[in-house]
């Protein structure tokens, strides 16, 4: 599915040079339950970012069924995303001023359907993630763990192949943690989601297939 | 996704308001500059009704005694001399054609008169002018005719040249020739003989004014005598001319005051000081303006780079950058439209209440078209530009952004 060869993501500001990632070599394929793990600001962003095709690498390369994600433009590679991956932001990344159900519905708002079907589909989504009671909260009125279970469900709304989610668990106790484990795990046995999960749990990567681990930016095994 | 937008902008009606105020306030300041400006380059286009080319004005001062035990006498032998005088320059080489007229066109003097006319009153500036007058000056009728020696002979009524716009003020759609027009306090009736395109006095800047013109006939009068010649020079005639028609002129009546100039010299003059006032107005509107678009830009301009995380968002969520465009520009465009709502709302007390009565609809429409123009334009470019730059770094950056 996705597959990165020798890629490296060097940030670069006026004077400091950040290796962020650096000869990584990762396939993704259908089905799978990756973890990525390492210390914090060892590169596990970078790496789900360049996966999920929200950053380019300076260095090697990235393709996607086989054609390099270079060779897409602009409005293909928004149709990916849209369509193909779900993305679980360590931050959330809410829109404030948008209730729940709004907030839900933002992917399927770039796909031709009608108003009462996006609804239909926020509202299955929120209800995989237990929030059915929530709709019409806006984010500031929900605890942070109920906000993961939103951007859980923005993730999903759209019927992903492969679900990125970017410390899903951290912000949350363990038995809510191991409710969102529970959800991403259901998703990958029962619809054959792909799941990608940057984590520094052990105790979570285990659950997992397979471990991705880095450290300063390159991979370790 | 237009409810999507109404939901955003109602959400954020906070910081929207905000900008509501910015685009009311800069559209009024905008509209108004834009009136003005309209207004001027409204009457530029109109005709001016005369020809200046090639034409010469004779100020003459008669240099009356302080009192007068006959007036009448002494009008009467000022109009003869007048007569004298008119024959004279007329018989110039130089000249093509002599006239005697009250008002010159572009001189600093104005003679305005009114009436009661069908239970309200009129206003019109006033003139007179001898046979020649239209002639000289190249004036165009659009009906009837200018006066003739014939109505010199002293008919029962008292012919009047109006413009058109005058002939409109009075009669409407109705054919103004003929047509009787009456002072309460006239004995002798006047009557309608022709229509003027139009007579600009004050030049091309000038506002649209009512004109009437009565006929001069260097006789016995009642109005008084004009105390102008306007002649046309033929081409190729130079200033040297200036000198000998006053030297000529002063030898027949050696004590009044004569003053020979081109009116092109007068029309330069008017039109300095007509200049000069809109200059200085242009000049500050114009830093009025850049501040009006200055805080326009920079409302609209942080509302968007505000945003940068949310168009990082969207981008992440599989919008395109085209999409992402719309969106802002469609909330733009809502905010602004009620800004602007508001605005119009405003503005559209002048023409409604008649607060300035002398500019038309047609300039108060067309200033409000084009300033709702640039307000949209403006409005338009301000999210385009961070929107261009918020889609041209990658999504991951976007989210990242503080
Ligand atoms: N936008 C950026 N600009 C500059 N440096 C960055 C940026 N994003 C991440 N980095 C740097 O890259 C390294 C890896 O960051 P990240 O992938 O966020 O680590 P992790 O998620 O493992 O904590 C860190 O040193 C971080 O400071
Ligand atoms: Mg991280």
């Amino acid at each position: 599915m996705i597959h990165l060869s020798n890629v490296e993501k060097v940030y670069r500001t006026d004077r400091i040079e950040t290796v962020a990632l650096s000869n990584i070599n990762v396939r993704v394929e259908q089905g799978e339950f990756i973890s990525i793990m390492g210390p914090s600001g060892s590169g596990k962003s970078t790496l789900l970012n360049v996966i999920g095709l929200l950053d380019v690498p300076t260095g090697g390369e990235v393709t996607l069924n086989g054609r390099l994600i270079t060779s897409y433009g602009d409005r293909s590679l928004a149709r990916v995303r849209n369509e193909e991956i779900g993305f679980i932001f360590q931050t959330f990344h809410l829109i404030n001023d948008l209730s729940v159900v709004d907030n839900v519905e933002i992917p399927l708002l770039y796909r031709k359907m009608s108003g009462a079907e996006r609804r239909k589909r926020a509202l299955k989504a929120l209800e995989q993630v237990g929030l059915s009671a929530r709709v019409h909260h806006f984010p500031s009125q929900l605890s942070g763990g109920q906000q993961q279970r939103v951007a859980i469900a923005r993730a999903i709304v759209g019927g992903p192949r492969i679900l990125l989610a970017d410390e899903p668990t951290g912000n949350l106790d363990s038995q809510m943690g191991d409710e969102v484990m529970s959800i991403l795990k259901a998703l990958n046995s029962l619809e054959q989601t792909t799941v990608v999960m940057v984590t520094h749990d052990q105790r979570q990567a285990e659950k997992t297939a397979r471990i991705v681990r880095l450290f300063d930016g390159r991979q370790v095994n | 996704m237009m409810r999507h937008i109404w939901k955003l902008v109602w959400n954020r009606k906070r910081a929207n308001a905000l900008i509501v105020i910015e685009i009311l306030a800069s559209f009024l300041v905008l509209y108004a500059v834009t009136l003005v400006g309209v207004y001027f380059a409204h009457n530029y286009r109109q005709p001016l009704g005369f020809s200046y080319d090639r034409v010469w004005l004779v100020e003459i001062d008669w240099q009356r005694e302080s009192i007068e035990l006959q007036p009448e006498l002494e009008e009467e032998k000022e109009a003869a001399m007048m007569r004298q005088l008119l024959t004279a320059v007329k018989e110039f080489p130089e000249v093509e054609s002599a006239a005697a007229m009250s008002v010159v066109p572009y001189s600093n003097s104005t003679y305005s008169s009114g009436f009661t006319w069908k239970g309200r009153q009129v206003e019109f500036m006033f003139n007179r002018g001898t046979t020649d007058t239209a002639q000289v000056l190249d004036m165009h009728l659009t009906a009837g005719r200018w006066f003739t020696e014939a109505d010199a002979a002293g008919s029962s009524f008292r012919p009047v040249v109006i413009n058109r716009r005058l002939a409109r003020e009075l009669f409407g759609t109705e054919n103004p020739l003929g047509q009787v027009v009456k002072e309460e306090q006239d004995k002798v009736e006047r009557r309608v003989i022709g229509v003027l395109e139009d007579f600009r006095k004050d030049g091309e800047f000038s506002g649209l004014q009512s004109y009437m013109f009565e006929h001069a006939t260097l006789g016995k009068s009642k109005g008084g005598q004009p105390n102008n010649f306007v002649l046309r020079v033929r081409p190729g005639v130079t200033a040297a001319f200036e000198e000998k028609l006053t030297g000529k002129l002063r030898s027949m009546a050696p004590t009044w005051g004569f003053e020979v100039k081109p009116i092109e010299q007068m029309r330069e003059s008017t039109l300095l000081w007509q200049l000069i006032p809109l200059t200085i107005f242009g000049v500050i509107v114009g830093f009025l303006l850049i501040m009006v678009s200055l805080g326009l830009l920079g409302v609209l301009w942080q509302n968007v780079t505000q945003r940068t995380k949310e168009i990082g968002l969207r981008r992440a969520l599989g919008a395109t950058a085209g999409e992402v465009y719309a969106q802002i520009v469609s909330e733009l465009l809502v905010v602004s439209t009620f800004g602007l709502s508001l605005g119009i709302l405003a503005v559209i007390q002048f023409p409604l209440l008649k607060v300035v009565d002398f500019i038309s609809p047609t300039v108060y429409f067309t200033s409000l078209v084009i300033s709702l123009g640039i307000v949209y334009g403006l409005t338009v470019l301000c999210g385009l530009y961070p929107g261009w730059l918020a889609t041209r770094v990658q999504p991951s950056e976007a989210l990242h952004y503080e």
